[in-house]
């Protein structure tokens, strides 16, 4: 695990790349320079960078881009992807309106 | 301009369906009953199906499968529709999606 | 709240080949499932399958989702559609979305069989309309009828790009090329003989260095990449394309057993949960089958499920002694994954096949057998009269072929994996059911010499709309090149062939071991 106070000293500062403009992260616009950079603000981890800048968060929840995200910060941090620890699973596993979530109370499942 | 396959050398004969209309933007168009939204568009010629909130970017199918939810639109008023996965009824109004809403 | 014996979620051929087995042993079985349709990917698969009759070989993917279907029907199998299952909790609860609802189900046992997503590339122009996924292509194509293009570049030269793009022919569309970044091809060299004999070109060691268009797709620019993967400067080359379509891998759809608390691991295959060869997580009650526990293909899925069927059913005292069943299964698995491609082979180069031969470097680097190369197999030999030339050049675990031959001409022998031969002795009939059999589509029926110094090649023919007989056209090598002018003899179809129709050609005879293919 790299200390976020040196992470400066562990990876270098960040070096502008051609493709930093390319879209990675389709439903919430996030770029590879936005998830370069935000390694170098100190999010290391998956979990950090969905919240930070919402790659993986959007209507597909990850299922496009999570290999990619996990590549690119990986890459960033020079380390192999398999070392980075997925992110943490949640329920809903599928978009779901909030008026549809509000209505399960927990008991339902009449026989179908 | 057509992309349907009539006659294939492995499926046979496509089956005829119900031809229905509906709108896409309030021009007029027809598709089969139940077939996906986002088949009839593409037979139709429309490639694009949404634009983004952020960059503005045009976007169509990608997945097909209701995965990657690319292909949202607004349908009958209501927005993220995946029109890869919703059949296709009678009379539905079909719009480019903006941002998550129709276009000002 | 509902219970059931046993909850499968994923109506594939893993889940449904599992559901199968707990509803026979009578266990209560609900199989969920998020799509409209069940059968998973295998509607979408109209080619021939691999393997032996045991397990479905040279019957096609629907075809077999049909069968699938009909047996669990038989069964007592109860499929839920349009039931999307949102979470998996520890005490074996889920909660499914149907309709408008959020409803709740338990069972004693959940078995995981949710298969895989596809995996993306990025590059400049990757969103824009008209870059789809190669299952998107399947889905449009062979479910809805729909062209997903009309000139599209295929990604990725593994079994998904190689057979997508043979089916995007079939479907009228023209594949302009198919690029790859590694140097050499990922799938079977039967597949991408039969999309190069097509005359589409290969490009190995290329990528895309981006999409061009503005509102959707009209262009592409490829370039070949060197040692660091970076696109040499100058090699870049443009297409004309409306469709851009990328076959670049699957990836495990894992979530719902990580969500559960299951033991999990990071492999370069995907996200995947520890489990053993019976399909049991580290959570009791819990069990995977399929895809999701590790890519491999729909047949060794089917028989995945299977073994966790009955060891569910096992488990649960539902069945007093299942190793029987198991053992059967196991054995159809294991042939299954022997060969070249069997999963402990993934990433190595093999130059060599288990009879000792060279692999063909033609056909790892440019797409096809190179006619230097095509002798030295042993399903490749001359004699007079007709005969079966069989272009079957790595070890994969498939044998139609010696099944299906009335004459008894062509022999694999028990290690299924080996490469075909053709009796030198050959009573062939010229019946050609060998031809329709192979799913790689690598026989040929040749006839050296039918006098005035011509000779025939039998082809097998999928596309539309059929040459006449008489019709002259241009017979293309293997590489997709024209070779020579041919005249259709014969067309033939059976019932027994399946779709895969017979053309015979006539060509001269210093031709018929370069022909193998018709352009009218």
């Amino acid at each position: 695990m790299i200390c976020v106070n040196d992470i400066e000293k562990e990876i270098g500062v960040f070096v502008p790349m051609e493709d930093d403009d390319v879209l990675v992260c389709r439903c919430e616009e996030v770029t590879k320079g936005e998830i370069r950079r935000a390694v170098h603000a100190g999010m290391t981890t998956i979990e950090e960078m969905r919240r930070f800048l919402r790659c993986g968060m959007g209507l597909c929840q990850g299922q496009t881009c999570g290999k990619l995200v996990k590549g690119i910060v990986a890459a960033e941090l020079k380390i192999n992807p398999l070392e980075l620890e997925p992110a943490v699973s949640r329920a809903p596993m599928r978009p779901v309106e909030m008026k549809v979530m509000g209505k399960d109370g927990g008991q339902g499942g009449d026989a179908v | 301009m057509s992309e349907r396959i009539m006659e294939h050398p492995i499926l046979g004969i496509t089956p005829e369906g119900k031809k229905v209309t509906f709108t896409f933007d309030g021009k007029e168009l027809t598709g089969m009953e139940g077939e996906p939204i986002a088949m009839a568009l593409k037979n139709a010629g429309v490639m694009v199906h949404r634009y983004t909130a952020k960059r503005h970017e045009p976007r169509g199918i990608y997945c097909a499968i209701g995965r990657c939810t690319d292909c949202v639109m607004i349908v009958d008023g209501k927005p993220n529709i995946r029109t890869c996965i919703t059949p296709l009824a009678a009379g539905m109004e079909i719009q480019t999606q903006y941002g998550v809403e129709e276009k000002r | 709240m509902e219970r059931y014996d046993v909850i499968v979620v994923g109506a594939g051929p893993a889940g449904l080949s599992a559901a199968i087995e707990t509803a026979k042993c009578g266990m209560r079985t609900v199989v969920f499932d998020e799509n409209a349709k069940p059968g998973g990917q295998l509607f979408k698969q109209i080619h021939k399958f691999f393997g032996s009759k045991e397990n479905k070989a040279r019957i096609r993917g629907y075809r077999i989702g049909e069968e699938l279907l009909a047996e669990a029907e038989r069964s007592g199998v109860k499929v839920v559609l349009n039931a999307t299952v949102m979470g998996l909790y520890a005490q074996k609860e889920i909660t499914v979305r149907i309709g408008d609802a959020i409803k709740h189900y338990k069972a004693d046992n959940v078995l995981i069989a949710t298969g895989a997503a596809e995996s993306v590339v990025r590059f400049p122009g990757w969103t824009m309309p008209g870059v789809i996924g190669a299952g998107a292509a399947q889905t449009m194509m062979n479910l809805h009828h729909i062209r997903p293009g009309k000139r599209i570049l295929m990604l990725g030269s593994g079994n998904v790009g190689l057979v997508v793009s043979y089916q995007l022919l079939q479907a009228g569309c023209e594949v302009v090329a198919l690029v790859d970044a590694a140097p050499r091809i990922g799938g079977y060299g039967v597949h991408a003989a039969k999309v190069s004999r097509c005359g589409v070109p290969f490009y190995l060691s290329h990528t895309i260095v981006q999409a061009e268009g503005t509102d959707h797709v009209t262009g592409v620019v490829i370039g070949e990449v060197g040692p660091d993967w970076k696109v040499i400067k100058g090699t870049e080359q443009h297409f004309d394309v409306d469709t851009i379509c990328l076959a670049v891998g699957l990836s495990p759809m894992s979530q719902l057993l990580k969500q559960a608390g299951c033991a999990m691991k990071d492999t370069k295959g995907g996200y995947v949960p520890e489990c053993d060869a019976y399909g049991r997580t580290s959570m009791d009650g819990i069990y995977v089958a399929g895809d999701v526990s590790g890519i491999e293909e729909a047949s060794s899925a089917m028989l995945g499920g299977s073994i966790a069927g009955i060891t569910i059913a096992c488990d649960s005292g539902y069945l007093a002694d299942g190793s029987e069943q198991i053992a059967k299964y196991e054995k159809a698995l294991g042939n299954l994954r022997k060969g070249m491609f069997a999963p402990e082979n993934r990433g190595k180069k093999i130059t060599q096949t288990e009879e000792g031969i060279a692999i063909s470097e033609t056909l790892l680097e440019c797409g096809y057998v190179a006619d230097s190369e095509i002798e030295r197999y042993p399903g490749v030999t001359h004699m007079e009269g007709v005969h079966p030339v069989i272009e079957c050049t790595q070890n994969i675990p498939c044998n139609p072929c010696q099944d299906v031959c009335p004459k008894k001409c062509i022999t694999i022998g028990n290690n299924i994996t080996a490469l075909p031969v053709v009796d030198s002795k050959s009573q062939c009939i010229g019946c050609g059911m060998c031809v329709a059999a192979c799913s790689g589509q690598a026989i040929f029926l040749i006839q050296e010499d039918i006098g005035d110094g011509m000779g025939t090649v039998t082809i097998p023919y999928e596309f539309l709309p059929l040459p006449e007989k008489g019709q002259i056209g241009i017979a293309l090598g293997r590489d997709g090149q024209p070779v020579c002018k041919a005249e259709v003899l014969d067309i033939k179809s059976s019932n027994a062939f399946d779709h895969t129709n017979l053309l015979t050609m006539k060509v001269p005879r210093d031709m018929v071991m370069r022909a193998r293919f018709f352009k009218s």
